[in-house]
This record gives structure tokens, sequence and C-alpha cells, in this order.
């Protein structure tokens, strides 16, 4: 063998015939599930099953954007906790993330959007969150780059600027947290497909893979974009999820210019400059449901188009790189954690949209919990899938969405 | 500067001097120079600095390949200027450097430290001490990125976007895509031919070679140029980078104006039947210890820096090549004045003999399966280390120019973005397409192809299977020309040599993100074996040169280190755009598509405070005041006049209109009454409130309907999805456009209609919520309707747009005397909060049912309709713990209105502001807000906790609506 150094996450594990759990989806939230059942709850014969390569899927293709300024009382106690993670987590896997805490300002273009940025703000803060509404010239202050003139078509009125958030490598993550689970003994094996889940009297049995039967009492349905296609095809579990593409893109690399993320609702954009000085920006998704990853030529357009309207600098800097990847979008918004219905040991954290990236860590720190005592961590219950049957939206956006094709 | 003797290749103007200043001083070149070649021609040989060390980069490649010649020129940072014609009186610094140029760098000693710095040393490192991660950020950050931009830069010039139509898009304007254009084109179809450089002939356009008999390439390449130029369906676009292919052949693309073209750049999308993807190949780098020395440059660009502008790029040369290109460039640059001390070939075997005869007569000695192994020198290549890659034997020669060049790579990235799998091809080396999607073909060198007669035949079948696609099928002829490539020999035996067996510490495999061969190694001892991963790790390849250096290198480089090699190299994934591309380009002229409706022009003559609602332009106010008191006052009092056209207005008609109006309407539609409109809402599936409006019947089977503003665009949809299995007998006419609306409202509004109409307009004969088709000052058809949205008396006018203006200009004449003036949306909404009607999006969310906003009464429970929502409706009519809509006061009727979003709270968060406004009528503030039903009863006291309140609550008691005139007299006098 010509390297004797350790690997990342060990050498590829031989399979076993039976394990506690397994895992399907080596993204974000599996890995963090696996992390923490592995290293807090004392499970450590778990599977974790990955289709493609760990982070092919939603982990790797974000812009890697964290924050805690969500709109309900439900989830900012949520993002909140999965902010003040991060550097637990920088520790404990002994793996940087590059956590740069630059915090976030979304600007307002309207009086309609001021109005709504105070009803998070005021919620955020009751809730204890830092973030404040800031006026036009501050917005200036915090990104000089920015036209607060009248020339754009949306003028900006103001803003919501929440420091405690940031941005991290995302990459990092996925790799710190799959070293950090085969650390504690997990067993990550990609390139190996979930094909079945065996039912046996309401209990689940066993998971079918490409590499044969595993079985187990838990399996978690952590697929991302593909986790209502799973759910539908391995258990006839039908959820409420669409599945948009959603596109991102890079520029060529400067030096520091964004200071802090920025986002407007308005232009549907947001930006961040990355460490490395490319700045990455994405936008609103697709607006019909598909599975592709393709990319559009209008999107990129539309991306220079509304982001060099109020920041016109940026009109002499050139795009890199366009991608795209899948949001599982539920009707509100909101993700679905939940466990044990309709089949004991089937649990699901899936339906998060584009918020998957930043809350990765604390979903695997609450599943975990959730998978080993088999009880719903009171965190947890309002993202019940049976809310949608009761017709109670959990209002994390405001404005009416339509995600199927009726829209 | 010297330049060699004009040549018939030359592709600049001797005569026509030019300047432009880098750092402080001034040099001197001709027109038709790049940035970069013109400082190469005047001795510059450090263009810049890299990324993390520092080290000093070169003139390397001529097709934007890597980041070494970006430079930042006219304050613009990242400009390639080795593919960027210079023009008089540039200002060009050098960039990630201290300095204005990068001959020198403080930053320099980052080079000794690069052994701390293995690949995932960020990851490893840094994060301890906690506290020192912050700081360490500060210095990562100044250390990152490559140029520099002012907040305050503004791109100057003219940015243009065009969609021309083609039914064939040749991408490559060398041999095999101009056969390929010409053949689509000769049975009289519209081709587009594009090309990144400044002008036709790729390959052959500077080469001397033979083409057949004593024709050389060049001089083929005219001739080709020519015909394509003669034939009037082929239009050219050259010094255009074709960036994206998509979907469905959507090509996308920016040409450079020069400086007689009207525009800067300008963006180019075109729609194709059929796709010829002829782009060739760039050079695969030649990996050895310092292969990233200034002086060390590819094969190419050493060959067409003499042919195409006259510039000898250096004295003595050591040239280490693994293609017959080499050897041919070799030979061409020793006859125009190169001294070549020799040739080191990577392969044994497999040369063109001739070209082996051409160097020996030129006594050019060629070395058969050697390589170099180091370049010597700080700033510039002094001496070169040669060897056989197999032996111990080495041999250093001084130089000052190391031509070096692995072989060949093709240009796949229009068909990697068309998700087209390519697979390893062990003959050539290359990664090669192993199926097409229809419609498109490819050409040319990049299949591998090196016979110029057999390249130019391959874009001739490409372009009549193009042709094929467009309906011109050509059988036989396509037959015939597949035979004639059947006789050529097949693609010569690639060389997959990536590099000399170094130790790679200093060998770059990746110039932009300074990755040596060792980081590579450190990544797969990380356990990384996926090329794409290992490029996300150590970031090779995702710099601005976008792969064109590491791309073919690190997949071979990644399977032959690995222990099964077997495994075929997995390339890594290329993405648009394939050149990087202004964001003013792609922005092109902004088009701002809003709507304007037809009193646009007057609403703004008026003083309209206009701003963008939607997709709309629409005035907020007329005067300074933003609570808009005057024109709510007279509201009141005498009359105002309000443009309301954005409503969404829609006739729906045919045998099964009904139905469909039952379906999505959750009121009884059948209860229609003659000359009377229905108020109405819709909902989703949830039972949430999405629409509201009213409907009225305007005949048999025939209706008319507004929605909100919001909501029009999207109302067609809607209805056609919710019957869609239905197949029922309708007609949808989405008339917000084609109609204007003016809202009269006041109790003056009768007596200002009466002056316009003959009718009778009587509370007896046109009562509230009826509707009459009036006409106005004997010639304006008005639909005009009886509604009270502001609580006054008032009419709505439905006109066809065109007539809008004019019965504006006629109601406001009449209703001079009566003290009639504009309102807008910011006094409409103070008006409509006093009688407690909702905004839906204001006073609901997304989540917000018909009962929630108190308006469940609307729901007739149509026993057969399958309303949508219905089934919400029933299950949520009377469950508890949501969010009811309410009007409040404040305790203190003295205070100050809650800001609009302020959240409502106990212990919890209950509820939130919708809209709290000062009432005029009632002198005191009144608002709506959404609160849970515990506290929707009137008389509740409420908690309001406004953003940075510091806790400081203010006090509230929910209050009944209407808060003014409840019961309705003002609307139906």
């Amino acid at each position: 063998m010509k390297f004797k150094k350790k690997r990342l996450w060990g050498d590829t594990p031989t399979m076993k015939t039976a394990y506690d759990a397994v895992i399907i989806g080596g993204g974000l939230h599996g890995l963090a599930t696996a992390y923490f059942l592995s290293r807090h709850h004392g499970m450590q014969n778990i599977a974790v099953i990955e289709k493609r390569y760990i982070g092919f899927g939603g982990a790797g293709r974000n812009t890697a954007i964290v924050r805690a300024n969500q709109r309900t009382q439900e989830n900012l106690p949520l993002y909140q906790e999965a902010l003040d993670l991060w550097p637990v987590l920088t520790r404990e896997l002994n793996f940087n993330l590059m956590f740069y805490n630059c915090g976030n300002l979304n600007l307002a273009h309207s009086e309609a959007a001021i109005k709504a940025m105070r009803m998070n703000v005021s919620a955020a803060q009751f809730s204890g969150v830092d973030i404040r509404l800031v006026d036009r010239k501050e917005c200036k202050e915090l990104i000089p780059a920015l036209d607060i003139s009248d020339k754009p078509r949306y003028p900006i009125c103001g803003g919501m600027f929440h420091p405690a958030g940031g941005i991290l490598r995302h990459d990092a993550v996925v790799w710190g947290l799959a070293k950090g689970a085969a650390k504690n003994g997990v067993h990550i094996f990609q390139g190996t497909e979930a094909t079945g889940i065996d039912v046996e009297n309401g209990r689940v049995a066993a998971v079918d893979t490409s590499r044969g039967k595993i079985r187990t009492p838990r399996v978690l349905n952590s697929a991302g974009g593909y986790s209502a296609d799973i759910s539908y095809r391995l258990l006839g579990i039908k959820l409420p999820i669409s599945v948009l593409t959603i596109q991102a893109m890079v520029t060529q690399p400067l030096k520091p210019l964004l200071h802090h993320v920025i986002s407007s609702g308005a232009y549907h954009v947001y930006a961040n400059q990355t460490l490395k000085g490319e700045i990455a920006t994405g936008a609103h998704m697709d607006p019909w449901p598909n599975y592709t990853t393709q990319t559009t030529g209008h999107y990129i357009k539309h991306q220079a188009e509304a982001l060099t309207e109020f920041l016109p600098c940026l009109k002499g800097v050139k795009f890199m790189r366009h991608w795209a990847g899948l949001a599982d979008m539920t009707p509100d918004m909101a993700p679905i954690m939940d466990g044990n219905a309709p089949v004991d040991g089937y649990y699901m954290d899936c339906g998060w949209g584009y918020f998957g990236f930043k809350s990765c860590a604390v979903t695997g720190k609450y599943m975990a919990e959730f998978m080993a005592t088999g009880e719903c961590p009171d965190i947890l219950k309002p993202f019940t899938l049976k809310r949608f049957e009761e017709h109670r939206l959990m209002g994390e956006t405001a404005a009416l969405v339509q995600y199927s094709a009726d829209n | 500067m010297n330049r060699i003797d004009p040549l018939e290749t030359f592709r600049i103007q001797p005569s026509q001097k030019i300047s432009i200043q880098y750092g402080r001083k001034s040099y001197e070149g001709v027109a038709g120079d790049t940035i970069a070649g013109l400082l190469y021609g005047n001795g510059i040989r450090v263009f810049s600095r890299s990324l993390k060390y520092h080290r000093p980069r070169g003139l390397y490649s001529l097709d934007g390949e890597c980041s070494n010649t970006m430079m930042r020129v006219d304050g613009m940072p990242n400009v390639r200027t080795e593919n960027t014609p210079a023009r008089n009186g540039m200002k060009v610094t050098a960039q990630n450097v201290a300095g204005k140029t990068a001959d020198t760098d403080p930053m320099a000693f980052m080079d000794k430290l690069g052994f701390a710095m293995p690949a995932g040393f960020y990851y490893r490192t840094l994060h301890k001490p906690a506290k020192m991660w912050p700081v360490a950020i500060k210095k990562i950050r100044k250390a990152a990125g490559l140029g520099v931009m002012d907040p305050d830069f503004r791109i100057e010039g003219y940015f243009d976007e065009i969609y021309p139509t083609a039914d064939v898009c040749v991408v490559g304007g060398g041999p095999a895509g101009m056969t390929a254009a010409l053949a689509a084109a000769a049975p009289g179809l519209r081709v587009i031919l594009m090309e990144n450089r400044p002008w036709l002939g790729g390959v052959f356009d500077y080469r001397p070679a033979a083409y057949e008999g004593d024709l050389p390439l060049y001089q083929r390449a005219a001739h080709l140029a020519r015909k394509i130029e003669e034939t009037p369906n082929i239009r050219v676009f050259t010094h255009t980078a074709v960036v994206g292919n998509y979907n469905d052949n959507l090509v996308t693309a920016f040409q450079r104006g020069n400086e007689t073209d009207p525009f800067d750049e300008r963006y180019i999308e075109i729609r194709a039947r059929s796709i010829v993807v002829a782009t060739g190949c760039i050079e695969r780098p030649l990996l050895f210890e310092n292969n990233d020395r200034p002086g060390v440059m590819q094969v190419g660009c050493a060959h067409r820096l003499a042919r195409t502008w006259g510039l000898l790029p250096g004295r003595q040369a050591v040239f280490s090549i693994g293609d017959d290109l080499g050897l041919e460039a070799a030979a061409d640059l020793s006859d125009l004045g190169l001294e070549i001390a020799c040739v080191a070939d990577t392969r044994m075997d497999g040369q063109d003999e001739t070209l082996i005869d051409a160097l020996s007569r030129r006594n050019i000695p060629v070395y058969r399966g050697w390589i170099a192994y180091k370049a010597h020198g700080a700033k510039q290549v002094k001496k070169v280390t040669i060897g056989p890659l197999a032996g111990v034997q080495r041999q250093d020669i001084e130089c000052d120019l190391l031509v070096a060049s692995a072989g060949l790579t093709p240009l796949t990235g229009l068909l990697s973005t068309r998700q087209v799998e390519l697979l390893f091809d062990r003959h050539t080396g290359f990664f090669l397409p192993a199926g097409l999607p229809d419609g498109i073909h490819t050409a040319g060198r990049m299949l591998g192809f090196q016979d110029s007669v057999k390249i130019e035949i391959s874009g001739q079948l490409a372009g009549m299977e193009a042709a094929a696609d467009c309906g011109f099928n050509a059988p036989g002829e396509i037959d015939s020309i597949k035979v004639r490539i059947n006789a050529f020999p097949g693609p010569a035996l690639g060389s997959k040599i990536v590099s000399a067996p170094v130790k790679g510490k200093k060998t770059f495999i990746c110039f932009d993100e300074d990755t040596t061969l060792k980081n590579i190694d450190q990544a797969m001892a990380d356990g990384f074996d996926v090329p794409e991963l290992i490029k996300r790790y150590t970031s090779a390849g995702t710099g601005p040169g976008q792969g064109g250096i590491p791309g073919h290198n690190l997949p071979l480089y990644v399977a032959q280190t690995q222990q099964s090699p077997d495994q075929a190299p997995r390339s890594t994934t290329v993405r648009a755009p394939l050149i990087p591309t202004l964001m003013a380009t792609y922005a092109g002229t902004q088009h701002d598509m809003c709507k304007r409706t037809a009193l646009h022009d007057s609403q703004v003559a008026s003083g309209g405070k206009m701003e963008r609602v939607g997709v709309w332009t629409r005035a907020r106010r007329f005067a300074e005041d933003t609570k808009a008191l005057a024109e709510i006052k007279n509201v009141r009092h005498n009359v105002g006049m309000l443009d309301a056209s954005t409503l969404g207005k829609f006739r729906i008609h045919g045998p099964d209109a009904l139905k469909a109006l039952q379906r999505v309407y959750v009121s009884d539609m059948d209860k229609i009454v003659d000359g009377r409109v229905k108020y109405s809402a819709m909902c989703n599936e949830d039972g949430c409130i999405i629409d509201d409006g009213v409907v009225l019947k305007q005949g048999e089977n025939d209706y008319y309907f507004t929605t909100s503003t919001g909501r029009a665009g999207q109302t067609v949809e809607w209805i056609r999805y919710h019957t869609r299995y239905d197949h029922w007998d309708f007609n949808i006419v989405n008339l917000t456009d084609a109609c204007g609306v003016i809202n009269l409202a006041g109790p003056n509004a009768r007596k200002v209609l009466e002056k316009v109409t003959t009718a009778d307009v009587s509370n007896e004969a046109f009562p509230f919520v009826g509707w009459r088709d009036l006409t106005l000052a004997d010639c304006i058809p008005a639909r005009t309707m009886r509604l009270g949205f502001v609580g006054e008396l008032s009419y709505e006018f439905h006109v066809p747009a065109s007539y809008t203006q004019t019965l504006w200009n006629i109601l406001e004449a009449a209703g001079k005397e009566l003290g009639i003036q504009n309102f807008g949306l910011e006094a409409q909404n103070g008006l409509r909060l006093e009688k407690g009607h909702l905004i839906i999006g204001s006073e609901s969310e997304q989540r917000t049912t018909l009962h929630d906003v108190g308006l469940g009464f609307l729901w007739d429970r149509k026993p057969d309709a399958n309303t949508v929502g219905a089934v919400a409706l029933t299950q949520t009519e009377h469950q508890k713990d949501r969010l009811k809509l309410v009007g409040i006061k404040m305790a203190d009727a003295s205070a100050a209105a809650p800001k609009d979003g302020s959240a409502i709270v106990d212990t919890k968060f209950q509820g939130y502001i919708c809209t709290a406004r000062f009432s005029e009528a009632l002198n005191e503030p009144i608002g709506m807000a959404l609160v849970k039903d515990a506290l929707a009863e009137p008389g509740t006291e409420l908690n309001i906790y406004e953003d940075s309140c510091n806790g400081q609550l203010l006090k509230a008691i929910v209050a009944k609506m209407p808060f003014y005139d409840s019961d309705g007299s003002r609307m139906k006098m």
C-alpha cells in the first residue's frame, strides 16, 4: 500500500448483516444523526448508506449560509441552537468547519417588506435571537457596494441585520461529520443504494440495499431531495413534498468586498463572499417540480440582472460556475421530522427545502435523541407529518406558495 | 521591440503603434497585439503572483486556460490579458501582489512554506485555540482572492443582447466548424458559426504545414473563411465565447466588440434545431518540478506568438512534448530564428517520421522517451534538466524558454453541460462522448482526428447530419462521407504521461489554486478517491481557469496512482459558463419589465409617488405626508378617484362556466342575482384564503369576475388546474390588461356620476352591490359597479383600457366643483382599515383560512361542487389554537399606532399586528391583528412587542370591527 496515513473516515468497512440503525442518505443530516447517535447515545452499530458519494446532493450544492432569522416560534429555537453548535462541533470533531460569523443582511425594498421583516425581527428578538431592523444608510455602512439611491427598480428602504449568522465551508461539514462518525465506529457505505424496507407486524425489520439485506429495527430517511421518492417507493408513504431544482453560482475570486451575507426577497437573490474570495450567489427555485439538476441559461442571466441592480460594481465581476441541486419543499416551508408513525422504527427527516444546510447539526442532535430513546424531543414535536392532515401549516413563510403544477 | 519580419500569417498591423501603461511605465506595441503579448514583446516575463505561494507566473497559454496572465485593466479585475486585445491608453496592473507590477513581491517567502500547507491544511488547523480562528479568518480573507473590486466601481460601455434564430448552430470556427457550416448551409438552412478567437481558422490558422500538395494550412483556412463569408445564409460571430448549452439546444454566448462595434460585449442566445460542436483541443500541460516558471509555455502559445504576432518567444529553447504538433512547431520556430537545443518527446515511437527528419535536417536532436524533470531559475527559466522517463540519466541545458506540453485535451464542455456521459478512451487518452442527445453532433480534432483532410470531412459530415435534423436528409451522401472518413487512419495513439517521475512538491497540477501533485497524493491518502472530491478537497480546477489546466490531468493522475490501475479514469464535472462571463454581459440591457396602467402618465403628472407593486407600478400617495391623511379626508367628505386598473379582470363563459366557478369560489354562484355583484373568495386545498373579488352574470352562461391584483397572473391556471379532469366546456379570457378601472368614492360620488350620464343612478334605480352597463358622456361604455371597499358611496368603472384616460379626465372635470381629488394606495389602505376590510396577504398569511379571517359566512357548503378547500373548511371550522383576525385599539387612545408587524406576546408569541394606522374618522389609532383564538374576544387586552422595544410592551384591546360606519349606511346611501 502506497499511503500509510490514516484515512479521514477509515477504510471501506465490510457490511454486516444487522445494524442497530440504518441511515439512508450520506448527506449532512444523515451523517450528523449518525455522529450524534454514536457519540452521545452510545449507538455505534450504525450503517449510513449513500447511493453516490457522501455530500453528493444538497450538502455540496448549497451556498453554506447559516442563520436563525426564522419567522415562527417553533423554528426560531431550533435554528438558534444550530448556530450555537458550530463552534462546539468544530472542537468535538477536531475539524475546522470554517464557521465565519459575518452576519446576514436582508434587504427590504418596500414598506410591505419592512412590515414583514418587523414581524420576523419582533418574533426573533422575543425569542432571544440577535437581530435588528436597520435603515438604508446602515445597510450601506454594512455593505459599501450597495446602491441605496432611487435608481434601482426596487430601491432599498432598509433591512434586517442578523449578526449571529454567517457561512461555513459546506464540504468541511460533510467531511468532519463523516470523520467523527467513522471514528466512533459508524460504517459509511458509499455507492450503496437502498432498494427496499421490510416491515414486519408494523415494525421496520430490514433494509434492502444494492449490497444485500441489512436487518435493523430503525431506519432514518434523510435522503434530501430524494426522500419523498424513497418514502413512497419503499414504504408507500406519500409525503406532501414537491421537489424543485434550485440553482446557484459563483464568481471568480476577489479580495474582500462583501463583509456580510446579503439577500433580497424582491430581487430573489442572496450572495456571500466565501473565505476563498468567490461570491457565491443563489436565488429562488425553478417554478415547476422536477428531479433534474440541470441549470438553465435564463437563470444565470436573471441572477446577473438582479444582483447588479443593487450591487452595481459586480457588473465588472465574472461568473465562473453554475450548478443546481434539489429542494424538497413542503407546503409550509418547514421540514417533516417524525418517527414511529405510521410504521414503528421508521424515522423521517425530510422536506427541508433549502433550509437543510443550516439545520443539519441541530437536527442530527435531536433526531439522534428521538431514534435512541423512541421519544420525540419537545423541540421536534411541531414538525410532525400530521400537521398537514390537520391543515395546520407552520407559517415559516408568510406569502402563499404553490410548488405543484397549478402555478 | 523585436518583431520578426512580416509573415502571411500575421494578425497585426505593424505600422500602427499603440501604447499601454503597466505599473508606472508605458509600453509600446502594435494594433492587433493582445495585452499580454504586447508586454511579452517588451520583455515582461512575470505577469502575476500565484494565489497561495506568490510564485511568479508567466505567459503559459493563449486561450485563457489559467489565471497566470489575469491582470487588472482599467479598474476591472481578473482580465485575461492573454486573449484580450490591447487598446491604446489601457492601464494595466498586476494582481495579488503588493506593488503595481508582479516582478517583485514581498510575499514571495510564502513559496518556502508550501510544506506546511498540505492538502486539507485549513480543515485540520487554525481552529485551535478557538480564539485564534477569528484572527485567522481575517488573514485568510486578505490573502485569498485574486483581483480587487472597488465598491464604487461602475463599468463603462454598452452591453447589448441579441436573440438570433438559426437552424444550425456551429460552435468552433476551425476547419471542422467551417466545413460543417458550409455543409449545413448548402440546402439553404440558416446557419450560425461562432468562434472564440477574433478570426476563423482554428488550428489551421497559423501553421505553414502542408494541407495538400504545397498549399499551407493557413492558406486553406483563409480559403474556407472566404467561402463562409460568401455564403449569405451563414452568420459568423467571431471573438465569441460560447458559454452554455442547455436543454433543447439553447446556446448562450457572448461576443466582445472591437473598436468599431456599437457594443462592448453582447449576450447572444440561440435556440437551434441542431448543434455542431467542433471546439477542437487545448493542450494538456506537462508536469515536472517548477513547471509553472515564467518561460515555460505550451507549444501552441510559443508557435502562435511567432506566427500570429511576430514575437519570437525566446532565444534559446528546449522542447519537452508528447504530440506531433510539438515537433512541427520546433521545426517552424527554428526556421523563424529560435535556437532549439533539443526536443524531448515523451513518446518512444509513433511520431510522424517526416517531422523527425525535418528536425534532424535542422540539427535539432530529438530524444524519444525523454521528458523535462525540472525547470531552474527564479523569475525566469534559466536551465532545464531533462532525462529519460525510465532511467537515471539527466542532462542540464541552459535556455530561456521551455516549450512543454503533454498532449492534447478535447474541449467537451458543451457536451458536459448537457449531461453527456464522457468515457475514457484508452487509445487517444481522451474523455469522449458515450452517446449524443438528438440534435447535437461533434466533429474535428476533439474526436482525436489529426489528419487535416479528415478533420474537414468530419465537419462536413456533422454539418450534413445537422441539416438532416432540420429535414434535409441526404442518406446517400452521408453514407459516402462516412466511407471516406473510415478510409483515413484512425486517431493516433495519445500519450497519457502526466508528469515526470518527480516528488511533486513544486509540480503544479493546477496553477490557479497552487495545487501540487503532492497535494493530490495527500488527498488520496486522506481517503478521497473520486476525482470530483479530490477537486473539492484540494481546490484543483476550481479557479478562474475553470479546469483548463488540471481538467484532464487530474483524473489521469488519480487513475494512474490509485491502487486499482485498471479502473478507468473518471472525469470531473465541467459547468457553465465555460468561459467566465461578466455579469454586465449577462445583465445586458437590464430590461425593466414592469406593467403600467393606462393612467400612469396622468398619475405621475398629478404628483403620484409611484412604486412597484408586484408586476405593476402604482401611486402610493399624492403628497409628502406618508399617511396620506388629506386624501383620506377628501374621500370621507367629498369625493376621490383611484386608479384601480391593476385589479384582475376575467370573463368566463360557456356551458360549464358556472360549474368552474362553483369549483373555485366558496360561495354558491347559482345564487347570483341579475344586476347584482356577488362578493366571494377562493381557497386552496387547506382552506386558506387565496383571493377575493366580485362575480357578476353578464349573460347566459357568461360571467365577469375580478381578482386581487397579485392573484391576476395565476387565476386562469388555477381554474384550469382544478377542472383538469372534468372536460368541461368553458373559456376564460384574461381582461386584466385590456380594461382600466377607476374607483370613484365619497359622499359626492353620485353627484359626479349624474353629471356624466343620463341614466337613472339614484339609490333606488342603482342600489349598493348593483351593477349597470352605462354609457358615460354619451360615448364611453362603462361597466359600473357599486362597491364599498373604502366604506363610502362608490362606483367602480370598468372601461376599455384605451378609454380610461378620457373617462378619468371627464370625471375629473365633472367633479372639480365637488372637490374631486386623487387618492392612492396608502389612503385606500387607511380607509378600508376603518371598515375592517382585509387585503389578502396583508391581513392573512399562507396558513390563514377563510374562517380565520371571519369570512366563513361566504362558504355555502355546496354539496356537489367539489369546491377547492371545502374538505379543509369543514375540518377546520371549529379548530382551536389558530390565529384569528381581530380589530384592535390602543388601551391609551392618545398613543401612537403600533408599527406594522409588531409581535403580540404573553409568555409566548401569540400573534402580530397586520396593519395599524391613526384613524382620521375615529381620531385614535386602530388596527387589525392576527392573534391566537384564546385572545380574540373583544375586550381582551393584548401586549404588543415592537422590535427593539427592550421589553417595553404596548397595551392594546381587541375591538369590534368595522370601526367606522358599522351599519354600512354610508356605502348604501
